[in-house]
């Protein structure tokens, strides 16, 4: 039974006739993927269009004095440690794509002059370990992020800039979970009883996802963080 | 099972049931009709409107008169031969996409120009009225007379008016419909709305609130007058005063009265231009019922001396403000500085007279669903705090006192 | 029609024991939870009318003082809400379940038990949203749901939060289905079933999918923020905190223009089955039917401030609105004059579905140039939120998809139960019904026009709006035995209908070809098309002569079929040219692998909603009530989701 673990839907089959020779898992995939665009779309949206409505800061990327206490808040966003977050994330992306390669060669032998390199590319565990420890770790510079950030008197009640920011990031950082689940869980097969390349389909979903929440990371990155 | 019901016999149904429709929209009388050729604007949305409706009549009858056709003509019957099996024609596919399209073309022409037309500045010289939507009434002010008043306009008849629309709470649609579109009141943004009630006689108009904005959102209305631009100075000259009660000395009263008697129409001017109640069309005369369960004691007698009085030390003057009061200077509710000259109280719900006064002082809340405004009648049941009046709670005589106040507030 | 002797009432889960309550709870089955669809949004349709009924009996006259102006308020709200999104779409989505797979050949839906899982979704929403109309604390908002009113500044009370929690579970739903529809539409199509082959039906129901795919997410967007607003105190809407209340509006109708083509595309794919059958015609200009359906979608994404011409958004916005509004009309229009065309010459016959779908194009016809007057932005000023606009909705919505949706029920009626309706009722229901509606509406064009203005529980005497209420109100009245009529029918019909046998309209479609009620496993042989109207090309080749015939796809098809297995599961020597299927045996009889029942499903949304819920206690500061809602949610949706997860779709076979 288990040996459909995260098969999820789908006919327990591994070869369907399908009109276009995709496994239907991936079509829905993709069709998810569509509908979440639009989703963060509209999250972006609204950041943007409320960036600069604030009527107290704290401010992203401007100084900002309260004019009854005077109070003086400087711009809190942390571009240097977005910038490694960031640079993280996109690791792990990179991980992933090796750990779906990894399963899908996983019946090619080795060849002879096979390097320790070689072997551990072959690893599908390695690699799935260091997706979700990249996302893991994208997670605690988040956690870090709003820490400091409510510390410095930025809250989700404090102005339509924390609202929105959080919300967006928080909505991100939400996805990045759930793939961390994800990844999480296909590592406990690969323990459990080892991923084959008949498991490809699997990981490819979860990757296209990993990879998805990844460039709207990038959006995020880019158009919050780096444009004034 | 038989048929219980022969279409064909419907028809002759269908049209007599038609008919008296098309009668009674096309006599009767309308005074809130959109189609009043009031305002410039009006015209034009009107001219507008007849050219689209012309064309859309024109598709109506085509398109219904091509289906009745084809009902009749091609309704199977025992000896109908096979059909010839068309999949499709090109031409005919291409003549019904342009045709269309060519129409909506001639339509754009004339909705783009409106568009541009309406949404620049008002001409110079507009009268200016600011529009502030509260739930549920309407605040209005002139800030070229410095005129603050609510749920009632004055408009000089021949002079642009350029409204221009907020919102204190949440989002409400200014529209009067005999003069012109509506436009929304939406918080956190200024709107405008401007025509010229040029083609109009003296009279009332009513005036809605169009975006719904809660629960007494039906009862958000307002009345219009247009009147003769002397006229108007004269109510605006006299709104701006402050009010004239209470007199400044009780003699002045007694001589001004006696001096009244015989020559009226020195102390109309000092009264200031109302709106003559007798000359309102009625349907400005609102009509609305009192809800049951409000009730008063018959015939007690305000005093307004001890009216001002109580008025000036009870809660009435943290929400109210009356120029020429120095303790009523609330600003929540509506400037009551010349309140007896208006037509209608409570967002033109009721007829501005003692006796609805006096029951909306004593339960405003049974009155009209939701308002801000608490119960104030002692033993009365607040319906929103779910609770009965006690301390200080107005007694009956207490509220016909000031209802005799508000009224001496011409 | 082999079958047809013994037609029994729906019997298609043979192999799995059941009829029986534990059978509905646990079917995975599209046509069960098609039907499940059915009857679910039925018996809301009842109360959105009723709803309707009480609010046409308070403007009866002017002053009336039968309800609250609370309650009515949370009338309109609920009859808004109730017929967008527990009727209309629910409707469409019977049909969705029940016809698609059958339409293009397939022995199942992608996702069987998804499909499950969006049915239970929106039960248990609907019935969230619904309940608290009896204890007076539905939403009063409106079905538009306006910020700033709907804040917690200005709606305080629970009321609203059934609303912006309600919806969003229904998004839930509908989300999940459109996955699932769009991926068996894509991928799912017999051999030769290419996309110009398609039955009309699917091919709007296709586009439809993708308008949920594309626009929920933008409400889910719009609805979280309204959360977040209300239970955590965000500011998104938050007047004094800087918001643009206009935020919620965009965000809305973004959602909610799509939301009218989601609305009446599925309605325009049934009358675009029923009309060519019954008029012994194919499709006049099938290509330009489907290309019409994408570009109203397509276009459906760009007009969405049209619903926004009063709130102030300047000459600019306010042009391109305009004109992108106008241009969606050709496409329509283009639809309107095709199916006239698929009649004309033809030789009609007059049954309750074709009568309803000739409704559909007459009452729809008024709905669209109503609806082209306040395209034009000017125009609209004087139109917007006033009884006009209600007039122009209502011919579309009812006088549309509803008049689409009765037709496509009293089409398929006989498919679903192995019965026909009755046509003498069927007849009566027709025509009360379309009386009422045009009693009902056309009125209100007037007293819109005569200044009257929408979501009012009051109006004042003497507004000259006295006699277009009074009619409006008796036209309403009309429609709830014009209703009974129908509900007698149809649940006297499932028992005591004429036996219909397979194809009892002589239609052209793949769905015909099988028995009526159809086995569970849809198709014993899957069928290889080889055009548009497979049917007519056994029963009638002469209709199908001038259509270009060809195998294509077949040979792909043949060249997997060593490896492969078929849509819906089984082998590809179960494979044959379309046919007639009149064999009744059961899918173990023919090694056909079906989904097992499973209540896992129902578990995951009943999951769902209890944590969803479990924030009505939080809003009142009950935090303890919270706690253990959530928790009893979270936990029951987990491990339901586990065990759905872990568990494979058939038993090992």
């Amino acid at each position: 039974m288990t040996s459909h673990a995260a098969a999820a839907e789908g006919h327990a089959h591994e070869h369907h006739y399908t009109t276009t020779g995709l496994d239907n898992r991936k079509v829905a995939i993709w069709s998810f993927i569509g509908s979440e665009c639009m989703l963060f779309a509209s999250l972006i949206s609204t950041y943007l269009i409320y960036k600069g409505r604030s009527v107290v800061g704290p401010l992203p990327h401007e100084t900002w004095t309260d004019p009854s206490t005077g109070a003086v808040f400087k711009p809190i966003l942390n571009i240097p440690i977005t910038s490694a977050s960031t640079f993280v994330l996109l690791m792990s992306s990179l991980a992933m794509v090796l750990a779906l390669a990894a399963v899908e060669n996983k019946d090619k032998p080795l060849p002879a002059n096979a390097g320790w390199w070689d072997r551990q590319l072959a690893s599908s565990k390695l690699w799935l370990w260091c997706t979700c420890i990249l996302g893991a770790t994208f997670l605690g510079f988040q956690a870090f992020e709003f820490t400091s950030f409510v510390h410095e008197g930025l809250t989700l009640r404090r102005n339509l800039f924390g609202s929105s920011f959080f919300t967006l990031t928080g909505f991100h950082g939400a996805h990045v979970t759930v793939g961390v689940i994800w990844l999480g869980s296909l590592l406990a097969i690969d323990y459990k009883r080892g991923l084959r390349p008949s498991d490809t389909l699997m990981v490819d979903i979860a990757a296209l996802y990993w990879h998805f929440v990844d460039v709207v990371w990038i959006a995020i990155f880019t158009l919050v963080y780096l444009i004034k | 099972m038989t048929r219980f019901f022969r279409p064909r016999q419907l028809v002759p149904v269908l049209s007599v049931a038609t008919l008296p429709l098309l009668f009674a929209a096309c006599s009767g009388n309308y005074p809130n009709s959109t189609f009043q050729h009031t305002t410039e604007f009006n015209r034009d949305l009107t001219s507008l409107w007849n050219q689209m409706m012309w064309w859309g009549l024109a598709v109506f009858v085509i398109v219904e008169t091509l289906l009745v056709y084809v009902i009749v003509r091609f309704r199977r019957r025992p000896d109908s031969p096979e059909p010839r099996h068309v999949h499709g024609n090109a031409l005919m596919e291409i003549s019904w996409t342009v045709a269309p399209a060519l129409i909506l073309a001639i339509i754009a022409v004339p909705t783009v120009r409106s568009i541009w037309k309406y949404q620049t500045p008002a001409p110079n010289g507009s009268l200016q009225i600011e529009v502030i939507g509260h739930q549920w009434w309407w605040e209005f002010k002139y800030p070229e007379h410095g005129i603050t008043t609510a749920n009632e306009i004055y408009l000089p008849v021949g002079r642009t008016v350029n409204f221009t629309l907020r919102s204190a709470d949440v989002i409400h649609s200014f529209w009067i419909p005999g003069l012109g579109g509506k436009r929304d009141a939406v918080s956190n943004q200024v709107n405008h709305l401007w025509y010229t009630p040029d083609s109009v006689g003296v009279t009332g108009w009513i005036g809605s609130c169009n975006e719904y904005c809660g629960a007494s959102h039906a009862n958000m209305r307002f009345r219009v007058f247009t009147v003769a631009p002397a006229d108007f100075d004269s109510w605006a000259n006299h709104q701006k005063a402050k009010a004239v009660y209470p007199p400044p000395a009780p003699d002045t009263v007694a001589v001004r009265q006696v001096a009244a008697a015989p020559a009226p129409a020195p102390a109309a001017i000092a009264e200031g231009y109302v709106f003559p109640a007798a000359q309102r069309p009625a349907h400005v005369v609102p009509a609305t019922p009192i809800p049951a369960g409000n009730t008063f004691t018959e015939g007690l007698t305000g005093d307004p001396q001890r009216g001002l009085a109580i008025y000036s030390r009870s809660a009435c003057i943290g929400c109210h403000k009356i120029d020429g009061n120095p303790m009523s200077i609330g600003i929540i509710g509506p400037n009551l500085t010349h309140i007896a000259s208006r037509a209608t109280i409570a967002g033109g719900l009721f007829p501005n007279d003692t006796r609805h006064m006096q029951l909306w002082i004593k339960n405003a809340r049974k009155m009209k669903p939701g308002v801000t405004m608490n119960s104030l009648g002692k033993g009365e049941f607040d319906p929103i705090l779910k609770m009965t009046v006690t301390v200080g709670g107005l007694t009956d005589q207490e509220i016909a006192d000031i209802a005799a106040y508000l009224q001496m507030l011409k | 029609m082999a079958t047809a002797a013994t037609a029994p009432a729906y019997t298609s889960s043979e192999s799995h024991g059941a009829t029986g309550l534990m059978s509905w709870l646990t079917t995975v089955d599209h046509k069960r939870i098609g039907i499940l669809y059915l009857h679910t949004s039925l018996f809301f349709f009842v109360v959105g009318g009723l709803e309707a009924i009480i609010m046409r009996y308070q403007l009866m006259r002017p002053n009336m003082q039968a309800v609250s102006a609370e309650t009515f308020n949370q009338l309109f709200t609920m009859h808004g809400t109730t017929m967008v999104f527990l009727v209309i779409m629910p409707l469409s989505a019977a049909f969705f379940n029940f016809l698609i797979p059958l339409q293009i050949g397939a022995r199942d839906v992608a996702f069987p038990r998804l499909n499950a899982f969006s049915y239970w979704v929106y039960l248990l929403g609907g019935v969230f949203i619904t309940l608290p109309i009896l204890f007076g604390l539905a939403p009063d908002g409106g079905w538009f749901a306006y910020a700033p009113l709907t804040t917690r500044t200005y709606s305080p009370t629970q009321n609203m939060n059934f609303w912006v929690l309600g919806v969003q579970i229904l998004g839930v739903s509908s989300l999940a289905a459109a996955f699932n529809f769009a991926t068996t539409i894509i991928n799912m199509r017999a051999p030769g079933m290419n996309l110009m082959r398609m039955p009309m039906f699917t091919w709007m129901s296709f586009v439809v999918q993708w308008l949920i795919i594309l626009a929920f997410p933008v409400i889910t967007v719009a609805l979280f923020f309204l959360q977040f607003d209300r239970f955590f105190g965000t500011n998104f809407y938050t007047v004094t905190a800087g918001a643009d209340p206009l935020l919620w509006q965009h965000l809305f109708w973004i959602f909610g223009h799509p939301e009218v083509y989601i609305l009446i595309l599925p309605a325009f794919g049934l009358v675009s089955e029923v009309l060519p059958t019954n008029s012994k015609k194919p499709l006049f200009g099938y290509p330009v039917m489907a290309y019409s359906g994408i570009l109203i979608g397509f276009l459906g994404f760009g007009v969405w401030a049209h619903h926004m011409f009063a709130v102030g958004m300047g000459p600019m916005a306010d042009t391109v609105f305009g004109v992108t509004t106008m241009l969606i009309a050709i496409p329509t229009g283009v639809k309107i004059f095709n199916w006239i065309f698929t009649m004309w010459g033809g030789s009609l016959r007059f049954n309750t579905a074709m009568k309803y779908a000739i409704a559909l194009i007459g009452m729809f016809t008024i709905g669209g140039i109503s609806g082209i007057t306040h395209a034009s932005p000017p125009s609209d000023l004087q139109q917007t939120d006033t009884y006009y606009i209600v007039a122009h909705f209502h011919y579309v919505l009812f006088g549309g998809a509803i008049m689409g949706i009765f037709s496509g029920i009293y089409h398929y009626f006989p498919k679903m139960y192995g019965r026909k309706m009755d046509e003498g009722l069927g007849n009566l229901h027709f025509w009360l019904n379309f009386i009422a509606l045009n009693l009902t509406f056309f009125p209100m064009h007037f007293s819109g026009m005569l200044g009257m203005p929408r979501r009012i529980y009051t109006y004042d005497a003497g507004q000259g709006w006295e006699t277009f209420n009074l009619i409006s109100s008796i036209g309403a009245f009309l429609m709830a035995p014009a209703m009974l009529v129908f509900l007698y029918n149809f649940f006297k019909s499932k028992k005591h209908g004429e036996v219909a046998g397979d194809n009892p309209w002589d239609a052209p479609t793949l769905e015909w070809s099988i028995p009526s009620p159809p086995p569970e496993y849809n198709f014993a042989q899957i069928p290889m098309v080889t055009s548009r109207y497979p049917m007519w090309d056994i029963t009638h080749p002469e209709r199908t002569a001038e259509i270009p015939h060809s195998t294509k796809g077949w040979d792909e098809a043949r060249h997997r079929s060593d490896e492969h297995i078929l849509p819906g599961g089984g082998h590809m020597a179960d494979m044959a040219p379309a046919h007639i299927e009149t064999a009744a045996k059961t899918a173990s009889e023919l090694d056909i692998p079906m989904p097992t029942p499973t209540i896992k499903p129902l578990l995951v949304a009943l999951g769902m909603l209890v944590m969803v819920a479990s924030l009505l206690p939080f809003f009142a500061g009950k935090t303890s009530a919270f706690v253990v809602l959530l928790a009893i949610g979270a936990g029951t949706m987990i491990y339901s989701l586990y065990d759905w997860l872990t568990t494979p779709l058939e038993e090992a076979h």
